[in-house]
């Protein structure tokens, strides 16, 4: 039996779904934090996390793109401490506007290095970006002996902390990083590409697609949004720590991009979405730490979010009949 | 060539394993001693363990992250009913717990149809947050002193671990190579939607399997917290990154399908070997990590040209 109507009923709630399910949840959110607790409703708060979402909203551009293609990279957790302390020992001798330049064109680079031996040597990213995980983590130990490094450029700690008008300059990035990419997902034949890779990779490759090229570039643009970020992260903390800075950074960012309804099997996704999750997140974690929620259960939740969301993409799917049940 | 890479698959460990021997015992006089020797072995066998239950979810075409959190998950429960229960009742009903991880990975993955990959990224983390709150963010000291015995006792001169270690690899190995489950593990890793046509229970193989990794992985979670006499719930972080390095190395092949448990057997001591080595060199810990990180990057390089080449033969039409 197939029942016509029934479906046609599916397909608008799957379409409400995906277009206010976000912001609905954001509103939730907020909602129940804001009655739960006082600080959280002041304006200092809403400012403040607003800027907070662009330390994983920078990150989760990258990412999207990434998941869109089909891979994932859990190195970029490593990846932002090792390229913040190479990045902020550089001040000295070049001075913050190097420095700024020299860790987004080094991350690019960790990344293009990535993106070479997903694609050119076929191993599974995720496997590659593991074994990346720790290199990257113990680099950034060896190159500062286990130290912080400690940032005072006036510049650098600008692209934390500044403001323009009133409006920080990390949530101004963010803004600008997120224009850039959705322009480039939805008006560009690169954009195009990604989908087409991440939908079937092997009618992408028939079709003249150079699809390792492609891949390549994914990976060093992600490489670029997490030198961007890592940037904002240590201007933010006033110094680079090997050691803590990025702990758990992936999974957050991963579950920013699934939770704002990209597709794991890729293919399908939304910057837009990412952006909202992201704010969903830090506004939500920012609430759990307010109301003081032991960070043991944070861990719990984050982890439970995750699978959840991931469920809520497929159910999402099916109901809007992209996927085969 | 062909044959070359077959028997590469097969026994390039042994190549690395002789390498090494070979460098450690010009570097250490004191390496061809009997204790070094058995000491190194004990040493891999933490990563051999899991690595017996990772083989096998790779041979699936799984693959499972939340090892180490299961680690400190069975530790923290050691820790707790020892005293309560008696040794041998706390050991199984810690496994049984850790097992039960394995399930619920299992379960998501197949019923929620989440990515293998993803449920046991979040899961390292839940679980992570659940062993911190049942030991309520302390470790816990076990005050019985002869649970010892099993990470650090001796049988005929021979460290308890190693005993272990042969009769788990002896029971894995006759699943994997001499029953139907093992041919059925195989079966979905190559293919599986043709398993699923023909008739297997392409969930229950996979559910099955998770459940051996997380046992696996409290095993091995007994034996370290044996060892110390403290219930850790954050034990060994990074340590899944041993156990895929082992895995990979000992010639599982990541495309699933073909697992091979005397690589990860004789990888395990391989890589305990070059943290003997590093000792030796008194480098700080984080070299470790690199090293590590750097052998399963090299084994995936040699993987990777490895498939890359027999693809190639496949296109010229030769059979591989």
């Amino acid at each position: 039996m197939y029942d016509v109507k029934a479906k046609k009923v599916k397909m608008k709630i799957g379409q409400l779904w995906e277009n206010f399910g976000l912001l609905f949840l954001f509103v939730v959110v907020i909602t129940i934090f804001s009655i739960l607790s006082p600080t959280f409703r002041t304006y200092y708060n809403f400012a403040n996390n607003f800027r907070f979402s662009s330390l994983i909203g920078i990150g989760a551009i990258g990412m999207t793109f990434c998941i869109m293609s089909g891979d994932f990279d859990i190195s970029i957790g490593s990846m932002l401490a090792l390229v913040a302390v190479i990045g902020s020992s550089l001040i000295p001798k070049i001075g913050g506007i190097g420095g700024v330049l020299s860790t987004i064109v080094i991350a690019s680079f960790l990344g293009f290095v990535n993106g070479v031996f997903i694609a050119k040597l076929k191993i599974p990213a995720f496997i590659t970006t593991l074994g990346m995980l720790f290199v990257f983590r113990a680099l950034a130990f060896m190159y500062t002996n286990n130290a912080p490094v400690y940032i005072q450029d006036k510049f650098w700690l600008f692209m934390g902390n500044g403001k323009v008008y009133g409006i920080p300059f990390a949530a101004i990035a963010m803004v600008i990083c997120y224009l850039g990419a959705f322009l480039l997902l939805r008006k560009s034949p690169f954009g195009r590409y990604i989908i087409a890779i991440g939908t079937n990779k092997r009618a992408a490759m028939l079709s003249g697609i150079n699809v390792d090229n492609v891949k390549i570039i994914i990976f060093t643009l992600l490489g670029f949004f997490i030198g961007v970020a890592s940037v904002v992260t240590s201007a933010n903390l006033g110094s680079a720590n090997p050691g803590l800075m990025g702990q758990g950074y992936e999974f957050q960012v991963i579950t920013a991009v699934v939770l704002g309804g990209t597709s794991l099997k890729g293919g399908n996704g939304s910057i837009g979405g990412a952006f909202i999750a992201a704010m969903i997140l830090t506004y939500f974690k920012n609430g759990l730490g307010l109301l003081q929620v032991s960070s043991y259960w944070q861990y719990v939740a984050v982890g439970l979010i995750l699978i959840l969301a991931v469920t809520l993409n497929r159910m999402k799917y099916t109901l809007l009949g992209q996927v085969e049940v | 060539m062909i044959k070359f890479l077959k028997l590469y698959e097969k026994f390039g460990i042994f190549i690395f394993i002789v390498i090494g021997a070979v460098a450690l015992s010009i570097a250490s006089p004191h390496f061809l001693e009997l204790n070094t020797i058995l000491n190194i072995i004990t040493q891999g066998t933490y990563a051999a363990i899991i690595g017996f239950g990772m083989t096998f979810a790779i041979t699936s075409g799984g693959f499972d992250l939340s090892v180490e959190a299961v680690m400190g998950l069975t530790s923290v429960f050691l820790a707790i009913l020892i005293p309560v229960v008696g040794i041998p009742l706390a050991i199984v009903i810690s496994l049984v717990i850790a097992s039960s991880v394995g399930l619920i990975n299992g379960l998501i993955i197949t019923k929620l149809d989440v990515n293998p990959f993803i449920t046991t990224l979040a899961m390292m983390t839940i679980i992570r947050g659940v062993s911190l709150l049942v030991a309520g963010g302390r470790q816990i000291v076990i005050s019985e002193k002869s649970f010892m015995m099993i990470g650090t006792g001796k049988l005929l001169g021979i460290p308890v671990p190693i005993y272990i270690t042969m009769v788990l690899f002896i029971i894995f190995y006759l699943i994997l190579y001499h029953t139907p489950f093992g041919r059925h593990v195989s079966a979905v890793g190559s293919n599986e939607n043709s398993s699923r046509i023909s008739g297997l229970n392409v969930n229950l193989v996979k559910i099955a399997v998770f459940i051996l990794v997380s046992f696996t992985a409290g095993v091995a979670g007994t034996i370290r917290t044996s060892q110390t006499l403290i219930g850790i719930p954050t034990m060994a972080p990074g340590f899944v990154l041993d156990v895929i390095a082992v895995t990979i190395l000992g010639g599982t092949s990541l495309s699933g399908g073909r697992g091979n448990l005397w690589g990860t057997l004789f990888a395990g001591v391989f890589i305990s070997m070059i943290y003997y080595g590093l000792n030796l060199l008194g480098v700080q810990i984080f070299y470790q990590m690199l090293s590590v990180g750097l052998v399963l990057i090299f084994a995936l390089f040699v993987n990777g040209i490895r498939t890359k080449y027999l693809e190639k033969i496949k296109a010229r039409g030769i059979k591989v």
